[in-house]
């Protein structure tokens, strides 16, 4: 298997991220012959797939490499082996262990002699273990060695797992930002060929060192404060070094350490920091009393420790949750990452360029018998029909090519409008007047939704965390309807505790608001419209509707939130639809600490959530459909192998006479593929929203599909991967697409398609209000409402 | 047996540090001691010597050569510039090539060098190369100063295993007296002193068998002459060049504005910051008066003691703030990097926006919300 495979690459991270060889397709009967959905109108398409060609017969040798005496170092196993470069070629892939060769020795088992610069004489036995055909899983994996070589060849920077031109970096000043232009690939068996998947990448770096963030925080919060901030601030962010080309995560602060603190090399002797770098890289560390940063090294590798780094001599790399939050910063950003379909296509097209032109690579491609496409792979997908949205019985009339109704729900009564009879009003004295145009607002907006509201009962506060909290706890009953409290900043605790206290010790649903938001008298009816409708939300209210024709059925939404600061929480939101509309959702989560398994409490909510279903259904849901968002790359196998059985154990535990039918899809936003309409004039365009692309650039070994539900402004779409590991529901393809689509038409925060089915955007806010803010599961009174929106 | 097999085992001479990083170390040390601003290493195999000198911050051009074009390719990607560089530009510039070619051909991109080493290269040498070798080294790129070592074969009885040559690949290897005699009459012949060291202290009592590996240090007699006769003739280029980085440096004009400009960018938008937090009040918000600083209060001590000048004052006037550029240049690290006001305001021209009048930095304050 590939587990025997250790042809290591830098840093000999062994992770497989493709999920090769899990193959879950071979179980499912249905689409043994084909997954390919029918529905729609055809779409003339392409991506960012190039076709990886070679010449006919082709195979690869793979030699297994011993020395006798047996040789430690990797370098010069490596170094006495390439002495004989006339018997093997020049032309070659070595681990130290595992040589590949373009074409086959002489010899079953060839020996060569070698002697050491010690004298001593090697014998080194090289001898075919096996010929792999292009398709092997270890052939996909050599291709992604020899591409990254290339890369390397044409001069590009590895940062993780992607490679940058340092050549023309476009920097952002105003916010001591740069970003490097650059590629992500990874070349993988698709359906009918092997290919190349190739994109667009840019990495944010910071031009500010570890140090310097500290500075600048200790003049920001103070003394007191000052080691808090550097911990939130900066540990689970990704460093540079200056001295080497590796990249470390920050996993502790040791405030204790120093660089005049020593270490002990690896030949015994003890050595300072400051000396060492003195020493080896002729760095003058500056602040000798700075602390130091701890980097763990992963387990699955060989080694396992620490790292130690100097503050001074790290620089960060990627945005931070505060950066993202940066409104200004975002839109900076975005003029220089969010590529048009055109452009985006161009600047791939300009990676393949290189590779073409470059002729050190097409010599090392030619020796190895490969070559590319250089022209994307083209094909047709289908555009599905749009979704008809309903509201009280009122069809909604609009365009699906914008994929937002937002203007035509304007002034149509909701589905199920929650009265708010008894509702709270808390803000400062300063923000007197913005509460008062809010509530104005809000009377003005309600009625056409069919909301009826009395005057809140308003409170001034000071602006202090603890005034807010005694107001609650004075004020609110459990009559209380909503609390709404109007915030002068942005800042975290204040919004922290009062979603604490109202999520667990007094559930009373609750919506805050940015008194900024509030200010402007151009946009304050949109605000007060959206903030009805969410608040609606948050009481159970209900706002509009898709047809869905399956009957008892039960929608069940996945997501996880990991916490890289406190602890390393990690937070599943689950969120399973109650009625038939899927208007009304049940939800909870998981609180999981480090080393615990996610899986066992998914099973106790999977179970709540079937008690919650035959409470408002007065049976039991026949079919069950599980999208499983927050699956990490290479965590499939886990999935399938643990998960799975977990929830058709679950199922099995309810009774002995009931037997649903389960579907589990694995849900992905992040993936490589990009695909373009062509317009007329060869130019290209995003594929309108309902796109299902479900050949050519599939899996073969998986029942998987892409939709493109969402339309952006700026930029390329990204289409959502969906991937189902199980399906006992034996659905047509067609039908699971389309439920799949629909359902992210159910998404009550956005009147539009959003780019996945509504409950993995739900149980994604859940699971980060909770592990933001609450860190623990909310009060299950709240269970049957969107309280988290 | 056993014992007899432990005796002989404890015979084995090992080094700490290994030899081969003592004479890397060695090399680094001469480097310290003769500042050498261009360097070339011949028969840089791995490319590991030129590694750890490309940290030598007096070093601005670092060259190899190798007749092996596969061994410098297999780790020449170390000497990139590391993605650190191109963030924070050193001051000093730094290029590193790397040629693929022959100790016994000729070729101008070797000259003009401080510093040569040829660190176990002369016994890889074939006998004609080796007649070549003096003549390329000494006569043609004539740098101030050559390092040789090369194995001493005195030592080989110390070593285990040691039969007739340390490597396979060795030509022949030289006692004290052998590479003596060559080094002397090289430098008598091209007008060059040498000293002789090494690194491998031999064993106690074993002293005059000398270092492990023998060392000659030669120092060029004559000064260096501009256009001298050699350089007369240009000679063609035989090498074949594998690899070229230049590293991000003030130097350079580009990085020099890139970094200037960002500068000035920060220092003003914190300054902006600043004040338009001054601007609004906060009447009810008694923890932003105690405890919640914004973020630009170091600044603040800083700005006290320099304004001193009313025309350095930064100032809001309607929806413009203006931060005058002789504020900005007051800043330590700005005028660390421009030197002179002039240069900060050629540097940022057309870049920053500035006032109608060249003498401030200007923003709007309404882009700010959203």
């Amino acid at each position: 298997g590939l587990q025997d495979l250790c042809l290591r690459d830098r840093g000999g991270r062994r992770r497989d991220y493709h999920d090769l060889g899990v193959n879950t397709r071979q179980a499912m009967v249905h689409v043994q012959e084909s997954k390919t959905g029918l529905s729609g109108r055809m779409i003339k398409l392409t991506s960012n797939h190039y076709r990886l060609t070679s010449r006919p017969q082709w195979a690869l040798y793979q030699y297994h490499v011993g020395y006798s005496p047996e040789m430690e170092s990797r370098r010069l196993r490596s170094a006495l082996l390439f002495q004989h470069e006339e018997h093997i070629g020049r032309t070659h892939a070595f681990d130290g262990t595992i040589l590949f060769l373009p074409q086959k020795l002489r010899n079953r088992v060839t020996e060569l002699f070698s002697r050491t610069r010690n004298g001593e004489d090697v014998k080194i036995t090289v001898t075919l273990t096996n010929e792999l055909p292009p398709t092997s899983p270890t052939c996909l994996h050599f291709y992604n060695i020899i591409f990254r070589r290339l890369l390397k060849m044409l001069n590009l920077q590895q940062i993780g797992r992607n490679y940058y031109n340092p050549g023309d970096p476009v920097s952002i000043p105003n916010h001591r930002l740069m970003v490097w232009p650059g590629f992500t690939s990874s070349i993988l068996q698709y359906e009918e060929s092997i290919m190349l998947c190739a994109d667009v990448s840019h990495k944010v770096l910071r031009g500010e060192t570890v140090l310097d963030v500290m500075l600048s925080l200790h003049s920001q919060v103070g003394e007191e404060r000052f080691r808090d901030a550097c911990a939130k601030e900066l540990i689970g962010l990704i460093v540079l070094t200056k001295y080497n080309n590796r990249t470390y995560r920050i996993d502790d602060i040791n405030w204790d350490g120093s660089p005049m603190g020593t270490f002990r090399k690896s030949d015994g002797a003890e050595i300072s920091f400051l000396e060492y770098y003195k020493k080896q890289y002729n760095i003058d560390i500056g602040d000798p009393k700075q602390p130091v940063l701890i980097s763990q090294l992963k387990k699955n590798r060989n080694i396992e420790g620490a790292v130690v780094l100097i503050p001074e001599l790290c620089s960060l790399t990627g945005l931070t949750e505060k950066m993202r939050s940066d409104f200004n910063m975002m839109k900076d950003l975005a003029i220089h990452t969010r590529l048009p379909p055109e452009q985006r296509q161009r600047e791939v097209g300009r990676l393949l360029n290189y590779i073409q032109r470059d002729d050190n690579v097409q010599k090392e491609l030619g020796n190895w018998g490969l070559s590319f496409d250089y022209k994307s792979v083209a094909f047709t997908g289908r555009v599905v029909q749009g979704e008809k949205i309903f509201q009280s019985g009122n069809m909604i009339d609009y365009n699906p090519q914008f994929a937002d109704w937002t203007k035509e729900t304007r002034g149509v009564p909701l589905i199920r409008a929650v009265p708010m009879d008894n509702w709270l009003l808390i803000h400062t004295r300063r923000n007197h007047d913005v509460a008062n145009t809010l509530i104005h607002s809000l009377y003005k907006v309600s009625p056409a939704m069919g909301i009826r509201m009395s005057r809140p009962i308003t409170i001034e506060v000071d602006d202090r965390t603890e005034a807010y909290l005694r107001v609650l706890q004075q004020r609110v009953t459990p009559d209380t309807n909503i609390v709404v409290c109007i915030l002068s900043s942005s800042r975290k605790d204040k919004y922290d505790a009062i979603k604490k206290y109202l999520c667990t010790d007094c559930p009373i649903p609750s919506q805050c608001v940015l008194a900024r938001t509030l200010s402007k008298p151009q946009t304050i009816m949109t605000v007060a419209t959206k903030i009805a409708l969410q608040m609606n939300c948050k009481m159970g209210g209900e706002l509009w509707s898709v047809e869905i024709p399956l009957k008892q059925v039960m929608i069940v939404g996945i997501d996880c939130y990991h916490d890289t600061v406190t602890g390393r929480q990690s937070v599943a939101g689950f969120v399973s639809s109650l009625n038939q509309t899927m208007t009304r959702w049940f939800s909870r989560c998981v609180v999981q600490s480090r080393g615990q398994e996610l899986v066992d409490g998914i099973k106790a909510c999977l179970q709540t959530a079937l008690r919650s279903w035959f409470k408002w259904n007065k049976c039991l849901p026949s079919r069950i459909f599980v999208y499983r968002d927050g699956v990490g790359d290479g965590q499939l196998n886990t999935l399938v192998n643990y998960e799975v059985p977990q929830f058709l154990d679950c199922l099995k535990s309810i009774g002995t006479d009931y037997s649903p039918r389960l579907t589990v899809i694995v849900v992905k936003k992040r993936v490589g593929a990009r695909f373009f309409a062509e317009i007329g004039g060869g130019g290209l365009k995003n594929p309108p929203p309902g796109t299902v692309v479900d050949t050519v650039v599939t899996r073969p070994e998986w029942y998987d599909f892409f939709v493109v539900s969402h339309t952006v402004k700026n930029g390329c779409v990204t289409p959502t991967h969906y991937n189902v590991i199980y399906d006992g529901s034996q659905l047509k393809p067609d039908h699971l697409q389309r439920l799949t689509y629909k359902l992210c038409h159910m998404y009550y925060n956005w009147s539009g398609v959003i780019r996945v089915p509504a409950p993995c955007q739900y149980a994604h806010k859940l699971a980060f209000l909770v592990g933001q803010s609450i860190h623990r599961e909310p009060n299950l009174m709240l269970s049957d409402r969107l309280y988290y929106l | 047996m056993e014992k007899n097999f432990q005796e002989e085992f404890a015979r084995v001479i090992t080094f700490t540090p290994p030899l081969y990083k003592q004479r890397y170390q060695f090399v680094k040390d001469l480097v310290e001691k003769y500042k050498p601003k261009k360097v070339a290493d011949l028969g840089c195999a791995d490319c590991r010597l030129l590694w750890m000198l490309k940290f030598c911050s007096c070093i601005e051009v670092l060259a190899g050569l190798d007749i092996s074009a596969s061994a410098m390719k297999e780790k020449m990607h170390t000497l990139s510039p590391l993605p650190f560089d191109y963030l924070q530009p050193s001051e000093r510039s730094l290029t590193v090539t790397l040629h693929h070619g022959s100790v016994a051909h000729k070729d101008p991109c070797m000259l003009g060098f401080d510093l040569v080493t040829c660190i176990e290269l002369i016994e890889h040498l074939e006998e004609s190369e080796l007649e070549k070798f003096p003549e390329v080294v000494f006569g043609f790129m004539a740098p101030s100063i050559v390092v040789i070592s090369t194995p001493n074969s005195q030592f080989n009885p110390l070593l285990p295993g040691v039969v007739l040559h340390r490597h396979p690949d060795h030509k022949f290897e030289w006692d004290q007296a052998q590479f003596q005699s060559w080094a002397l009459e090289a430098a008598r012949c091209y007008d060059y002193s040498v000293e002789f060291t090494g690194v491998g202290h031999p064993p106690k009592g074993m002293e005059n068998v000398g270092f492990c590996t023998q060392i000659g240090v030669f120092v060029r007699k004559y000064p260096q002459t501009g256009g001298s006769v050699q350089y007369e003739k240009p000679t063609e280029a035989v090498y074949k060049t594998v690899f070229k980085a230049v590293y991000p440096s003030l130097k350079d004009e580009k990085y020099l504005q890139n970094a200037v400009v960002s500068e000035v960018i920060f220092i003003a938008q914190n300054i902006k910051q600043h004040l338009m937090s001054k601007h609004e009040e906060y009447d009810d918000d008694p923890e932003r008066k105690d405890e919640f600083q914004p973020s630009v209060d170091c600044f603040s001590d800083y700005l006290g003691k320099l304004v001193f000048d009313k025309t350095m004052e930064p100032f809001i006037s309607g929806s413009e703030v203006y931060i005058p550029l002789a504020t900005i240049f007051s800043f330590p690290k700005v005028n660390q990097l421009c030197g002179t006001f002039e240069k900060l305001c050629k540097l940022i021209a057309g870049k920053v926006p500035l006032s109608s009048d060249g003498s401030a930095v200007v923003f709007n304050t309404e882009h700010e919300n959203e």
